[in-house]
């Protein structure tokens, strides 16, 4: 079950990636063809097989899992950055690119550096697990580190969350809103991710879903905007076919 | 409140013992499969019954009252109000209005030159049932309706302001307002003037009444409406524009 869900995950992604590649050539938003393919790259190394692979390559330390929380960092700030010019949330700007966000960024990716150097990181494993396993000292750093990655995303969605919740009330088109819907759900289960560590041990296969769940909706929601545009711009000419 | 499919099925048997369903909707051109969902679930549209009586030539307000949800539509009709009737005269024909009257003044006294403002366009227009509860709204009127039908006042609201209105909520809205029962309906477009029984130049009659003061103040407050309508769908389209511009 968990298994499907990555690997779905994973093509949703790819494929959307992949359907960015002609209008990315074309120069229309590259950052979004960017923010998919970061996304693939995040899904990719989330999942067991190919981490443990590219992990190998990188000297086997798990420098990889710390490439990961970097590149979703870097997939949540663009997405950020996206909607809060496309949704003009100009008092959530400051949140995210003025100095309160900065700050924000710094304070957590340090944390998360010193957290990762201090922990015993030697052996690939997805996720952390097998380092997670070693030591209770090991343990509650690798709680910490999760803690500090989860942080980032959390706080971006927290501050995006409003102007989503005002567009899915909008006028704006059907698809526009299921879009901002998706974000603001994606951007929940991030918040409520911030609350793993005191989630009982028989609701694991609850954290792989509100973590996948998320990054579907993230990467679905994007894609409905998308679509709801090239919808607009093939109406369009038929319209003013329609009106001579 | 559709209406009971096998109510509809006695009526319609009524009115053509012989004809097949095909045939009703060959006749009528409402669509069969349209037709076949509304029987299977039980409840047919009011629309329906309108599109086929039209075919029938019969008066789709008499066919309405046969239902026994619609009965009260049964007997002589209540000639509609001068409001209602200045109310189902689109933007643009009050505004035409104006122009032709105030050429008509500065033409002088000359009867034979006046111009003459296009006949009206028939009702309903784009704005006829938020404009027609306008005209019959004594400032309770709303309130009335939600709590006689148990709408929740924000989704009347609504339906008002995307120019909509259910058979039943327009029947319960001319209730409330003590007005013909047919307005509402003439008002969404489910009937057409005549069909309410509405003499013909009413509308144009109850126009040629108001007085040049009258008339300017309407006119121009359906133009204040209409501005800040289209200025808010300019803001939506732009909205939706830099949406598409960043993430597109």
């Amino acid at each position: 079950m968990i298994e499907i869900l990555q690997w779905s995950t994973l093509a949703v992604c790819c494929a959307a990636a992949l359907a960015r590649i002609p209008s990315a050539v074309r120069g229309e938003n590259r950052s979004l063809f960017y923010i998919f393919v970061l996304a693939t790259l995040a899904i990719l190394l989330s999942i067991d097989g190919p981490y443990v692979a590219i992990d190998g390559l990188l000297g086997g330390s798990n420098v990889a899992n710390l490439i990961l929380r970097f590149v979703l960092f870097a997939v949540i700030f663009f997405i950020g950055l996206r909607c809060v010019n496309a949704f003009g949330a100009d008092q959530q700007r400051r949140w995210l690119l003025g100095v309160p966000g900065i700050v924000v960024f710094g304070l957590i990716a340090g944390v998360m550096v010193v957290f990762f150097t201090m922990m015993d990181s030697s052996g690939s494993s997805a996720g952390l697990v097998a380092v997670y396993e070693r030591s209770t000292r090991n343990a509650h750093l690798v709680e910490y580190y999760g803690a500090a990655g989860r942080a980032y995303p959390a706080y971006v969605s927290l501050v995006l969350l409003p102007a989503m919740v005002k567009a899915v009330g909008s006028r704006l088109p059907v698809l526009v809103r299921a879009g901002a819907l998706l974000l603001a759900v994606g951007g929940v289960c991030l918040t409520v991710s911030l609350l793993f560590p005191f989630f009982p041990e028989p609701w694991s296969p609850l954290k792989f879903i509100i973590n996948y769940g998320a990054a579907l909706c993230f990467v679905v929601g994007l894609a409905a905007f998308w679509i709801a545009r090239v919808r607009a711009t093939q109406l369009a000419p038929q319209k003013s076919s329609t009106a001579k | 409140m559709p209406l009971p499919a096998k109510a509809f099925q006695r009526w319609l048997h009524g009115i053509a013992p012989q004809a097949s369903t095909a045939d009703i909707c060959r006749i009528s051109g409402v669509k069969r499969t349209t037709l076949a969902q509304q029987l299977v679930r039980g409840k047919v549209a009011e629309s329906t019954v309108v599109s086929i009586s039209r075919a029938f030539n019969i008066n789709p307000v008499a066919a309405l009252a046969t239902f026994a949800n619609y009965s009260e539509l049964a007997g002589s009709p209540v000639l509609p109000t001068a409001a209602e009737l200045v109310s189902q005269i689109a933007t643009m024909d009050l505004l035409s209005a104006v122009i032709a009257r105030s050429a008509g003044a500065a033409g002088g006294g000359d009867d034979v030159d006046k111009p003459q403002a296009p006949p009206l366009t028939p009702a309903p227009h784009a704005t006829s049932v938020k404009n027609w509860v306008d005209a019959i709204d004594d400032g309770e009127l709303r309130h009335r309706v939600s709590v006689a039908t148990g709408i929740a006042p924000q989704n009347y609201s609504a339906q008002l302001t995307a120019n909509r209105l259910t058979p039943e909520l327009a029947i319960a809205t001319s209730r409330a307002a003590g007005v013909g029962l047919t307005g509402g309906l003439v008002a969404t477009g489910m009937i057409t003037e005549s069909e309410a029984g509405w003499p013909s130049g009413a509308r144009q009659a109850a126009l040629d009444a108001l007085s040049d003061g009258e008339l300017a103040a309407l006119a121009g407050e359906r133009l204040q409406a209409l501005g800040k309508t289209l200025k808010r769908q300019e803001q939506d389209h732009q909205q939706t524009k830099t949406i598409w511009e960043n993430l597109g």
